[in-house]
Order: C-alpha cells, then structure tokens, then sequence
C-alpha cells in the first residue's frame, strides 16, 4: 500500500521532472526564451482567505448547531479539493507559522496576506468553536480522515509519549524559520506531493506511509506531528463552545466509549487506591525538581547541537562543501559550491557568514533544546496530577471536532427525532 | 426487521465485491508503474550510454554522415521512448488513483455496514486502571523524551566543520617564498632552472654507488621530469593505455601511491614520436595538490596522500609530435598551454583551472599554431605575468584573469624550449636560429618597442636556457654550449662538449650542470670562461631535466628515479 501511494502521487511527477537535454545538433530549432511563472494574483490571496472564513463559519454552525457528521464529512471533502488538490496544498495555516516567525524575526520579510491571514482566523475560530479548522477545512486532516477504514485503538499513554514529537517539530520549524534557514513544515509537508501528484521521493514515502498507518490509526499527522495543532490544543482548552458528546445530560451508557477513532473520548475518573495520594504528592515534588534540570540540560543538548542545526541553512551548508573541497577532503564540485564560485565571492566571506549564522544557532538551539525539555517536564508534571470528570466527554485539547461520536449517543437520537417531529408537526 | 438485516447484508457483499475489484485493479496499475518504472531505470541508461559512447565516436569522425544519421535515430527514440513513458504514467497514475478511491470507498461502507453496534458492560470503578495508564503515560513520555535525546546525540555524531581551522591553514596553495624553496614544477620554481640551494654535490657514480642515497624503479616511463615538495617527489608514467601519477617518499626513496588518471580519449591511436612519449609533461604542484596532464588532453589532481580529487580531459590536443608542454600553477590555479593545430581552426587556447575543483577559471584563445614549450609565472615589477611562447609569438597574460597583457613577434619553427627571466629580460630561443630578449613591461604589441636584443647565432631545438642575470648559457642537443650576456644578447663563448642532451642545464651558485642522454652530469664553471669542473656517472640513460632540493640532486633515469647527496 505504501508503494502504492508512493506511486500514485509519484509516478507522474518523478516522471514529469524528467527534463530533456536541448538536441545536439544544428537544425535550425530555435530555443523558446525562458518564462518564468506570474506570481499569485492578490485576489486570488483574498478568495483563499474568504472560502477559509466561510468554510470556518459553516463548519461551526454544521458542528456546533446541527451536529450532522454527514454534513461536516461533505464540506472535509470539499475543503480538501479546493485547498488541496485545486491549491495544491499551499495554503496552509501549518505552514504559516513560519511566515508569522520569520515576519517576527526578519524585518525585511513582509508576510504575503493569505499567510497572516490563515494563520490567525483559525486560532480564533478555536478559541470560540474548538478545533472546527482541524475536523472540517484542514485539507491535510481531511486526506487522512478520508483514508480511515478500520481504526484500531491506540492506548492513551502511548498517545501521551508520540504526541512530544508534535511540539520538538514545532519548536525546530520556529528555529529554522527564525534563523532564516528552512521552512521545513512546508519542505516535509507528507501530502502535498499527493495534491500536486508530484514532489521529493523521501517526502512521497513519508506521506504514503502516513496514509497507510492513516487506515487504521485515524490522523496520525495530527496526532504526533502537527506543530499547528499543538497551538490549537492548547487554544481549544479555552474555548468559548466545543464539541460535547451528548447534546443534553450524560446516562453514562458509555455507548461513545469507542466511538472516537483518536482517541479524544475522556472517561469519567475513578477513585484512586489507598496511598495513592502520598505518592503522587511526593512524585510531584520530584518532578518539580526535574522541570529545571529538563530545561538546563534540553538547552545544553541544543546549544551543543549547533553546528550540525545550522548546517540547515543554505549559506552553512556552502560553507562547509566549499571548506571541504578547498580542504581536498571531498572530491569533485557540487553545483552550490560551483554556483558559490561563479559569484566571486571569498570563501572569506562565505565563512563569516557562516560562523555568524552558527552564532545565532548556539542562542536558537539551546531555547530549543529548552522547549523540549520544558515540555517533556510539563507532561510529567501534568500526568502526575488528578484530574476530575463525572461524566464520557470529548477531551477539548484531543478533540478534532469530527462529529462521529454524536450519533453514539441515545441523547442525540433522542434529539434528532424531536428535530424531526417537529418539522413533520410543521409539514 | 430481518429483511432490514438481509437488505444491509446485501449492500455489505457489494460493497465489499466492488473494493475487491478496486483493489484488484489497484495492483493491476501498480504493476504497470513498476514496469514501467523498471523499463526506464534499465532501458533508459543503456540506450543512453550507447548514444553518448556514438557521440564520442562523432566527435572522432565528424564527416561520418552514417553515425550522424545512427546518432541522431537513436536520439529520437530515445525521446519518443521518454515521452511514451511519461504519458503512460501520467494515464496509469490517474487510473490508480480512481482505483484506489474505489477501494477506499467501498471498504469504509463495508467496514461500516458490518459494525457490530457497542454492548459495553456495566460501569466499574476504572480509578485503578487510571493510575497505572497514568503511570505507563509518564514512561512513554520518558521515553519520548529519550528518543528526541538520542537523534540529537546521532545529529551531534555527524560532527562539524571548524571554519577557524580554514583562517589557520590559510589559502589552499603554498606562499610564493615557500615555492621558491621547492621544485615544483619542471625547471623549478618560474622554469628558470636554478637552484635555491648551493649544497648540491658535485661527485657521485651511479655504478659504485657512491652518494647515491637511494634509488628505487619508476613503474612506467616518461621523460617528465621529478618535481619536489618537501618530503615527496612527483612524476608521471603512461604507455598507449595507462597513465599513472607516482609519490615517492624522498627520505627512502619507497614508492608511497601511484594514481591513475582516467581518460575517455584512445590513447593507443594518438599519433606520438617515440621521442616524445606518452607522458612528456611534467606535472606542478601548488604545494597543496599534484596535477598532471597527458597527451590525451586528461589533466587530474590528487592530494598529497594519493586521493584524486578531479579529473578533467580538455580534448585530445592535435600536436604535430605529441603534446608535450607541462604544467604551471599560479596561486590556486593551474595554468595549460594548449596549443594545437596549425593555428588557424581556433583550437588554441591558454586554460586555467581551479585547482581545487577542476573548473575552468578562464580561457585565453588564440590564433596560434601548435607549441612544446612550458609557460612560465615571473614576477615583472612586483606584479605577475605567464608568459608563453608559439611561432611566431611570445604572448604575456595576467595569470589571474587571462587578459593579454603584451605580445612580441619575435619567433619561428617548432618551439620546444620553454622561456626563462632573467635580468628583467624575457629569453626565449628560435630553434636552430636565434636567442630572443624582451623586456616585459610594456602593453600590446610591443614587437617595435621592446625587443632588447637578438643573438642570431643559432640556437637549441630542444633544451631550454639558464642563466645568473649576467650570462645566459643555451645548450644544443648535439653538443654545443653557448655563453652569451644578458645585457645585451653578445655571445662571449662557444664551446664544444661531447654528448647528446635531452635535459634542460641548470645554475646551482656558480656551478652549471649539465646532463647527457649517456646519465654523466658536466659540472662546468658559470661565468666568462669556460671550464669544466667534474663529471659524474649515473649510469642509466637520462633524459629528463634534473631537480634540485637541499643538499640533493633528483634524476630520473630511463627505468630509475635517483637520489644523490651526501649520507648524513
């Protein structure tokens, strides 16, 4: 299957790159002149953002008011035509909070207006709906949404481990963003080679591997990778309205127990053992001691890291080829260092440059490696505290705001026949 | 209610026959894919092979109209091939991607018509199974965290540049006062063929061994001559298929790397002299690198340790008796005389590669017709000048950029003996004519205005000059040594001295040493009188220049390289 995949987006695009050589011989062909691409229209920009404010709006009302998972299925499908396979993908809140860093951080990068544009309006969605953008417009939920056949369960405190990898990616996308380096969320962004049946090999199997594990793991991306969804999980806790479970009351019929495919459904808490509490309290105490000594050592790791993290830049990365080549340690030429060469340039200057940038990487890394452990220490912290529920409802962090849970419920049914009563009362 | 049951079953059979087909033509497609991939992965290259070794054959044989005719056939279908291909792709992808929508869809109405509805038990207290997920929650987090720590410390193992390092080890060529402490290119540093040191011996024998340090077998011969870099010589070998770089160990003499240098030229049809030979060019070092260049037009570089770090091959010259001028480098660069033809089919050119890359830095072409002598690098009033000579020129180049700086015509016939500077005059000889000194500090054409001098008394074919600054001594390959003054071209002896010569003489202080095809070194007073002030026998014919280091003189003999100086 993952070949399968692979090929699918592949085949076309691998094959499609192939460019040929100009003939050899003289015949009297004369070379078309080089064109390159108009840029994006600014209307066009302005569309995007109005179809992403109407999808929102509409994917609030289908979630919160008519609670139809039929209905959100409908426009996740449309949501991922159109900023899928129409905008091939590249219009994406995901990747926009590199535009929104490097905007913070470079004063001469002007973030175009879709970026800012996607990157807010769905943080404001979810600070009033909950994570609607996730379950209904997000094409890169929506395709592995699609591709959920059997979903199998994964253990919650499995989830609890996978989902760090989310926030270390977050962290180093803001790094490498920051330091003008890489958009690297857009660079490994899984699926946009199959909206546009195109791209890097390594990134096709990535993606073709996502959606395989996606047929039975629901949204693996979104669970344990995506960095814009660790920023929407923390803003959903807040959220103003969200997805509930039932529409009324909770029977705890537990027939929702199973009914989320990630994992997002909370049981009520149980009482905890005798002497539990003593040893919660004291591992309390020891994870408290251990956030700072997590946070020191994450920011020594990175900072330590930093050449290797700053080789993510393409001025590093010459450097160093043009280091090694003048040094007679590598052979032969690449075309960066022949590119390098053709400007005149001093390796001088290329150094310097380098080493400034690896200056900004010992700052960079060692918040970064800070992030990581600062996060990891939260986590223990946080899995260390009880938590009170009486009742089966959606964990406003986890929740994507599918819908899929509604019809599990008796209350629901309950509700859709009133809806239905009544509107036969009024026939 | 059962009929509700039955009508459901019947819509899951057909779901789940209509994602069986989808899966079936799933593989179908993916199938197609793969061969097709697998047809270009193999096809492809083959074909293109065949057509690149046919374009080389072109290259060859350019009035062949039935290659051109196979060449260009084959270059269609491998287009056609291509495009095929590609549309092919393009057809299977989209049909697979249909397939796959099918199977998807139909698989999730199966999945979903043939769900069991949810019967969960009666509520338990869950508090005890929540600590212990809570537990193993917090050790996959640990574990998580441990994950992240070892790809970081993989990322760390990766290890790093140290751009300091490059400040301290400075430009990747040696320092103009190192170069003049070394040999590192034929006739030594600027071809001038004088020695920095005067230790130099004056007595050894080759048969009984006396200050002979060492001498050890050249694998393959040649009439290039050794270059020295501290503790290593340089030479080159080739016969008609093998051209090979030797590094010996000049401490012991060991033979430390060879390298062999590539080509994609038929060496075996170049037409060479025998007296030429298949690796005439001495090779030159910058201090950093080694490079060569054969006949078949290859020029490599390799680092100290053997490691070819480039190869490059600039066509096969067309010399009339084999390519034969050897290296020069300047800073970085290497500097290539490629002199070819009889001058008028443009093919001239004067190329400086970047050392460490092998890339072009620049070209100079000329309308001049093919020439044996080695360019030169003087320095002229502190700035650098690469001089060249090809009847009927002597042409001036900044060596950093290519530009022509000056031009004299001066000179005719076949130009094998190289230019030397001396006594802030250009020398260069006309073979059997004349001795010919410009003063190198003028701009374009200087033929009317700069031209010091001409000592139209004859002149070497083959051996190239060498001089003090006050006398300039030519040497021809029959057995005349000529003494003229530099400042004004007047000949001041003739002397007839018995022997063949092949090598180029050499200054070493006062003393001019001279080298006979027979291997016996004269040893000749330099100044106003002629004297002789020893011989000494190799025994091993000669005929390469030799090279000079501290207290030890380098010969390459016909099958040997010799060390000679004094054990310490």
């Amino acid at each position: 299957m993952t070949f399968l995949i692979a090929f699918l987006g592949s085949c076309p695009v691998t094959q499609g790159e192939i460019r040929f050589p100009p003939p050899e011989f003289e015949s009297g062909y004369t070379f078309p002149q080089t064109t390159s691409p108009a840029p994006q229209s600014v209307l066009q920009e302005y569309i995007d953002a109005a179809v992403l404010v109407v999808g929102l709006l509409l994917a609030s009302h289908l979630i919160l008011k008519r609670r139809s998972r039929r209905a959100i299925f409908v426009l996740m499908i449309g949501a991922l035509l159109y900023f899928g396979f129409v905008r091939d993908g590249c219009i994406c809140p995901i990747g926009a909070i590199q535009n929104v860093t490097l905007t913070a951080f470079d004063r001469g990068y002007a973030i175009p207006i879709a970026a800012a544009v996607f990157f807010v309006v769905p943080l404001i969605f979810t600070l009033f709906s909950g994570r609607v953008f996730c379950g209904a417009i997000c094409p890169l939920g929506a395709i592995q949404d699609a591709v959920l056949i059997r979903p199998v369960a994964v253990p919650g405190w499995l989830e609890s481990g996978l989902r760090l990898f989310a926030y270390a990616y977050l962290g180093a996308a803001v790094l490498f963003a920051a330091t003008g380096s890489a958009f690297i969320i857009c660079r490994y962004d899984p699926f946009v080679g199959f909206f546009r049946l195109g791209g890097n090999w390594n990134v096709l199997i990535l993606g073709a591997s996502l959606l395989l594990i996606g047929l039975f793991v629901g949204r693996p991306y979104c669970r344990f990778l995506c960095p814009y969804g660790v920023i929407l999980r923390h803003l959903s806790r807040l959220s103003k309205r969200r997805v509930t479970i039932t529409p009324s009351e909770c029977i705890q019929c537990r027939l929702c127990e199973d009914a989320c495919p990630f994992g997002a459904i909370r049981e009520p808490t149980g009482n905890w053992p005798e002497g539990e509490y003593r040893i919660a309290k004291r591992r309390l105490a020891l994870f408290l001691v251990l956030l700072p000594i997590l946070v020191a050592g994450g920011g020594w790791g990175g900072y330590a890291l930093k050449s290797q993290l700053a080789r993510v830049h393409p001025r590093v990365r010459t450097a160093e080829r043009v280091y090694l080549e003048e040094a007679g340690q590598v052979q032969g030429t690449t075309n960066v260092s022949d590119a390098f060469r053709a400007t005149g340039q001093t390796t001088e200057v290329l150094y310097a440059d380098a080493t400034r940038i690896r200056g900004r990487f010992a700052l960079g890394g060692a918040l970064l490696g800070g992030f990581i452990g600062l996060v990891a220490g939260g986590k223990l912290l946080v899995l260390s505290i009880r938590r009170r529920r009486t009742e089966y409802e959606a964990d406003p962090a986890g929740c994507f705001a599918c819908g899929r849970c509604y019809k599990s419920c008796p209350k629901e049914h309950g509700r859709l026949k009133r809806i239905r009563e009544t509107a036969a009362g009024r026939a | 209610m059962i009929q509700e049951s039955e009508r459901i079953q019947v819509w899951r059979r057909a779901a789940r026959s209509t994602a069986i087909v989808g899966g079936v033509f799933t593989g179908i497609f993916v199938a197609l894919l793969i061969a097709n991939l697998i047809g270009s992965a193999i096809l492809g290259p083959s074909r293109e092979n065949k057509l690149a070794a046919m374009k080389l054959q072109v290259q060859k044989d350019p009035t062949n109209q039935t290659l051109l005719s196979e060449v260009r056939q084959l270059d269609l279908k491998i287009r056609r091939d291509r495009i095929w291909r590609l549309d092919f792709a393009h057809k299977a992808a989209h049909m697979l991607l249909a397939s796959v929508v099918v199977l998807l869809v139909a698989g999730k109405i199966a999945y979903d018509l043939g769900k069991v509805p949810p019967r969960p038990g009666h509520a338990t207290d869950r508090g005890e199974i929540q600590v212990k997920e809570a537990k193993r929650a917090r050790w996959a987090v640990a574990g998580g965290l441990a994950m992240l720590a070892a790809g970081m410390t993989l990322v760390g193992m990766s290890g790093s540049v140290e751009f300091a390092q490059a400040e301290e080890a400075g430009p990747p060529f040696a320092s103009m006062e190192e170069r003049l402490m070394q040999w590192p290119r034929f006739r030594g540093p600027g071809g001038a063929g004088v020695s920095a040191y005067t230790n130099i011996p004056t007595s050894w024998n080759g048969k009984t061994g006396e200050n002979i340090l060492w001498k050890s077998p050249v694998p393959m011969s040649g009439r290039n001559s050794p270059v020295v870099w501290k503790d290593r010589i340089f030479l080159t070998g080739a016969d008609p298929n093998v051209r090979q770089v030797y590094c010996y160990d000049a401490k012991s003499g060991q033979l430390l790397w060879k390298g062999d240098v590539p080509t994609v030229s038929a060496a075996a049809k170049l037409e060479i002299m025998e007296d030429t030979g298949y690796a005439a060019c001495t090779a030159a070092t910058d201090g950093r690198r080694i490079y060569a260049i054969f006949p078949t037009g290859d020029v490599a570089a390799f680092d100290f340790n053997g490691r070819r770090l480039w190869h490059k091959n600039l066509g096969v010259p067309d010399s009339s008796y084999g390519y034969a001028s050897s290296l020069e480098t300047y800073e970085k660069l290497v500097l290539v005389q490629y002199d070819q033809g009889d001058g008028t089919e443009g093919k001239s050119k004067v190329i400086a590669l970047d050392g460490v890359t092998g890339r072009v830095a620049w070209e100079a072409k000329r309308t001049l017709p093919n020439s044996w002598a080695t360019p030169v690098v003087v320095q002229v009033e502190g700035k650098p000048q690469l001089i060249t000579l090809a009847d009927p020129n002597m042409v001036a180049y900044s060596p950093a950029t290519g530009e022509e700086i000056w031009r004299a015509e001066c000179l005719g016939g076949d130009l094998a003996p190289s230019p030397i500077y001396a006594g802030g005059l250009v020398m260069a000889i006309q073979p059997y004519s004349q001795l010919v000194a410009v003063k190198p500090t003028g701009q374009g054409d200087v033929t009317k205005t700069h031209v010091a001098w001409k000592m139209e008394e004859g002149g070497p074919d083959i051996c190239s000059p060498v001089s003090d600054g006050t006398y300039v001594y030519l040497l021809e390959s029959a057995d005349l040594l000529i003494c003229c003054r530099v400042e004004t071209g007047e000949k001041i002896y003739e002397q007839e001295i018995k022997g063949d010569f092949r090598a180029s003489p050499s200054l070493v202080g006062d003393k001019l040493y001279v080298l006979d095809m027979k291997g016996m070194m004269r040893i000749f007073q330099a100044g106003l009188e002629f004297k002789e002030l020893g011989k000494c026998e190799l025994g091993e014919e000669c005929f390469a220049s030799p090279a000079f280091a501290d207290g030890r003189i380098y010969i390459r003999g016909a099958a040997n390289l010799y060390c000679i100086g004094q054990a310490q």
